[in-house]
């Protein structure tokens, strides 16, 4: 034993008989119930993984060893969920007597019928990893180590479809483009390509093992059903998007014809089919287990008239990004590093799913269309500074700025559906010549006196702008009022 | 005491309406005797997950969330809770870890930068949002948080800067304390910062912070934010150049600290280690006692949220030869979600946190919660503090102990161990040492007891238990062990 643990667990040990010499379930209390919960379901009712029937905990020790040793990072879909968490790497903390322990207790409680794990095997995996200290992804891992799952679905055909429709089609009508076996026995976006839409129907042979009753989850942003024996699932009221929460369905033992039918509009796609039996703990996937899905909405909107602000981390945008959702459908992405409006965009706001769900890593794209970047560079001269932003009393936003003697107040409203009106004042002193960048690619329109085109979709209204070199759109920065007027087209 | 429950229940009730402890992990049954603790009631389909708490005027207090929504609360002081009043003052903020109200104004510490708020129009709703200061970076990386003091006696805001990822500097001043002063300056204090879970003053002014467990920490521990010091992670040291400060120093791989901060003076060791899984898993909030008593009789102590195991805990410092050391005790057990930020009302003496659990799991099973602790008037049988000496440990206990068994040697064990410094997560612990009691003497108020020790290690952990030890009532302790850190062994 190279590793006093305390004497707490000392005088635990004497007590025990543990495999070599160390009590992997002392080890677990100690370093993984707070996560995986003494039970192995996972703590917090199942909000992090379980270890408890997990496939991944399951089968050669090699993949579950390599996650202890390494930890783990990203999504990772376990027993039909996603999580998207940071397993912390043991191997610096943890010696390989104490590893091998706590990785035999796991693989042989709660029902695990794992094979125990020595300490040689772990001291083994340890040097065939190099030591590794970056985090494993799930991904990696599966390529390494695949996870022993029986098939969900036998004889599993997926059939592609092509055309511009904007909802899930009549499928009856249409011939499909391409039809490929899915070898795996998972529905699979995988080779689904970039196209959109994207529009597939699978169908394949569920077992149901008993009678008795069932309940199917869709977790998806586009559009989805399943049809059992010709027969669509009761579909979630206007969303197209499976069974609602709960709801079963009775199904009779034996084969039963299973048919998914999937469309999504646009962007990326995401796919995660589970099923259960009624009462039952764990999803079984029918999904690809080792891709990943979205996370859910939360979708913000403006509420009781006033705007919404959103203060993260924006794809496409500083690390230093204010989001407003003015009422009526009028977005902003204001860079508190550039002091400038960043994009604008009109429909829906922002989706808060991926910030607040568990640690909410990664960048989240404006909800709505019609998305205009406008700049990507400081608007104003190095060394303006901000200063914070004050609200009116219906809430719209000003944003204060900074440079020398020079105040800027930046204030924004959207009066009117498909228009954003931007009111600067400026007082003070101008330290330089240096001019106020209001876009980055603007073409002046030949029709109307001071009125510019911005990517096609929207037109700026700015009489005293005037376009510079590389059409790029600027303002003397000089004492006094104007009035901007962003309008879609 | 205004929501004094034990004087309205007998001992017997209020024992049974505890919650019923799960094995190995608490919580405590005796608890209830000397700390009464309630969760305070949300507003109805809000997602609060609580990462500040402030005092205000009035009895009010306020508190921000993750989600970047700032409540106020009245009632959270009342005996029927059922009755607290929320009302949301400002939404839109950044995550933020770190609040307080001074004059009608909030200082706030959110991923990226420190903002006063203000409701100038009076109509309850924030509406003048001035940064004072965001002169950090950010990689728009989730693990980059930054957490805030209240204002020190100078004014300034003290803000720890967590590591892009908690491994790597991708922006400005990661890994870095920064002071914030009231005219906006900011001040680049401390380096060598890992991933902070909270910061707070201890009774002198001086400002700690909990870091967690992981690259160059073994475990995780409180550490002093001596102005110049580096506090042992190296990722963000290459920052020092951007503000024409000294280089901070760069520990060798495989090392120990005090071997790396005896060659290097800057480096000041964590003044209180709390061992990896047998004190906790994630350190939080910190919160000083100076309540003159009104939570029991721990005086200048500090009070450490813990994230993972749903606790708050006690530790008692000294200084010696100019470093910070002390003890750590378990205290309260059992609170409702992963501990975050923690707030001592030094006037009523009554303890406000605040839990979340979203990305990082904890013991307590709801995903949110803001709960009040009282203390009863009760004072538990436990070690009040735990001082060094040359040659042992002196001991005050909160009542006179038996002096037949304090007195003997064999009630006391003790073992001593470190960790590894090293880039690796984490660190087994090494270099073992039982050092051994030899003498234990009870001095004549029956409450001080000098543990005389033979194999003293500099550096290392030093765990105490205290298990055969009785009060002169014949009551065990209700919290048997210690974990001093020897940095300093005085003369």
């Amino acid at each position: 034993m190279t590793l006093k643990v305390s004497a707490l667990l000392l005088s635990a040990c004497a007590l025990t008989v543990p495999a070599f010499g160390q009590d992997g379930g002392q080890l677990f209390t100690l370093y993984c119930s707070a996560c995986h919960g003494a039970d192995g379901k996972g703590a917090t009712g199942g909000l992090f993984p379980p270890l408890a029937g997990s496939p991944w905990v399951a089968g050669p020790p090699d993949r579950i060893i390599n996650i202890t040793l390494s930890g783990l990072s990203g999504p990772v879909n376990v027993l039909g969920k996603t999580y998207n968490l940071e397993m912390p790497p043991q191997g610096a903390a943890i010696p390989d007597d104490q590893l091998a322990a706590v990785v035999t207790y796991v693989r042989s409680s709660w029902g695990n019928t794992g094979t125990a794990v020595t300490p040689e095997l772990v001291k083994k995996i340890r040097a065939e990893s190099g030591n590794r200290t970056e985090h494993w992804t799930a991904a990696e891992l599966l390529k390494l180590h695949p996870l022993d799952e029986t098939p969900a679905l036998g004889n599993l055909l997926s059939y592609s479809y092509e055309g511009a429709w904007t909802a899930l089609p009549d499928f009856s009508k249409l011939q499909p483009s391409a039809v490929e076996e899915e070898q795996k026995g998972f529905l699979s976006l995988e080779k689904a390509g970039k196209k959109r839409p994207l529009t597939i129907a699978w169908e394949g042979n569920l077992t149901i093992p008993a009678d008795g009753d069932y309940e199917f989850q869709i977790e998806t942003k586009g559009r989805a059903r399943i049809l059992l024996d010709g027969v669509a699932l009761p579909a979630t009221k206007g969303r197209g998007k499976g069974p609602p929460k709960g709801a079963l369905t009775h199904l009779t033992k034996g084969l039963r014809k299973f048919r998914l039918e999937y469309f999504n509009a646009k962007g990326k796609a995401n796919l995660e089919v589970a099923w259960r039996a009624k009462g039952a703990e764990n999803w079984n996937p029918l999904s690809d287990p080792s891709t990943t899905s979205v996370q859910p909405s939360i979708l913000l909107q403006p509420t009781a008239g006033r705007p919404v602000i959103y203060r993260n981390f924006i794809a496409d945008a500083t690390p230093r990004t204010l989001c407003v959702g003015f009422p009526g459908g009028v977005n902003l992405a204001f860079s508190i590093d550039h002091l400038a409006p960043q994009s604008v965009w009109t429909g829906k706001f922002i989706d808060a799913g991926l910030h607040w769900t568990d640690r909410g890593n990664g960048l989240q794209s404006p909800a709505g269309t019609k998305v205009v970047n406008l700049s990507g560079k400081p608007a104003y001269p190095s060394g303006t500074r901000f200063l914070g932003y004050d609200l009116d009393a219906a809430g719209n936003p000003t944003f204060l700025a900074k440079s020398g003697t020079l105040e800027i107040h930046d204030a924004y409203t959207s009066p009117a559906p498909a228009t954003l009106v931007r009111k600067i004042t400026i007082t003070g002193t101008p330290g330089s010549t240096a001019p106020l960048v209001l876009a980055e690619s603007a073409t002046a329109d030949p029709s109307s006196q001071g009125s510019y085109n911005i990517d096609g979709k929207l037109t700026l209204i700015a009489p005293e702008a005037s376009l510079a070199t590389g059409n790029t759109l600027v303002l003397p920065l000089v004492p006094g009022k104007t009035e901007i007027r962003y309008l879609w087209r | 005491m205004r929501f004094l429950i034990p004087l309205l229940l007998t001992p017997a009730l209020a024992l049974a309406l505890a919650a019923k402890p799960k094995p190995g992990e608490g919580p405590d049954p005796q608890q209830i005797e000397y700390y009464y603790r309630q969760e305070i009631p949300l507003p109805f389909g809000e997602v609060m997950e609580i990462g500040s708490i402030a005092l205000m005027p009035e009895r009010r207090i306020a508190v921000t969330t993750r989600r970047g929504d700032l409540w106020i609360c009245s009632g959270a002081y009342d005996k029927d809770l059922s009755k607290v009043i929320w009302k949301k003052f400002a939404q839109g903020l950044h995550e933020p870890f770190g609040l307080s109200f001074q004059k009608g104004t909030f200082t706030l510490t959110q991923r990226g930068e420190v903002t006063h708020l203000r409701d100038k129009d009076g109509d309850g709703l924030a509406d003048s949002f001035r940064t004072l200061c965001g002169d950090w970076g950010s990689a728009s990386n989730y693990h980059e948080y930054a957490f805030g003091t209240p204002p020190d006696k100078n004014g300034d805001i003290w803000v720890a800067l967590c590591l892009t990822g908690s491994s790597r500097a991708e922006s400005d001043w990661r890994g870095w304390c920064v002071r914030v002063t009231p005219d906006g300056k900011m001040i680049p204090t401390c380096s060598g910062i890992r991933s902070p879970g909270g910061i707070g003053f201890n009774s002198t002014g001086d400002v700690f912070y909990t870091d967690n467990q992981g690259l160059w920490n073994g475990s995780s521990s409180l550490k002093w934010l001596k102005p110049g010091s580096f506090q042992g992670n190296p990722a963000g040291n290459k920052f020092h150049a951007l503000a024409d400060l000294p280089a901070p120093p760069l520990p060798a791989e495989g090392s120990r600290v005090l071997a790396e901060r005896l060659k290097h003076p800057a480096f000041i060791p964590p003044a209180v280690i709390l061992p990896h899984g047998a004190v906790g898993h994630s350190p939080t909030g910190i919160a000083c006692d100076q309540s003159g008593g009104k939570f029991g009789p721990w005086k200048s102590q500090l009070y450490i949220g813990e994230q993972t195991y749903s606790q708050v805990q006690r530790i008692s410092l000294e200084q010696v030869n100019g470093l910070y050391q002390g003890a750590v005790f378990h205290m309260l057990d059992g609170f409702e979600s992963g501990l975050v930020p923690v707030t001592l009302d030094q006037t009523e003496g009554i303890l406000f946190v605040g839990g979340t659990n979203r990305g990082w799991a904890s013991r307590g099973s709801k995903t949110f919660s803001l709960e009040r602790v009282a203390w009863t008037g009760t004072i538990p049988f436990e070690i009040l503090t735990m001082t060094a000496n040359k040659d042992g440990f002196t001991l005050t206990f909160t009542e006179p102990v038996d002096p037949l068994v304090a007195g003997d040697p064999a009630s006391y064990t003790m073992a001593a161990w470190t960790y590894i410094l090293q880039k690796g997560y984490g660190s087994p612990e090494v270099d073992q040492a039982i050092p051994k009691i030899t003498k234990a003497t009870v001095a004549p108020d029956k409450k001080t007891v000098r543990l005389t020790i033979a194999g003293l290690v500099r550096g290392h952990v030093h765990h105490l238990a205290s298990r055969g030890v009785k009060s002169a009532a014949g009551k065990p302790l209700w919290h048997a062990d210690a974990w001093y850190t020897l940095n300093e062994i005085p003369d």
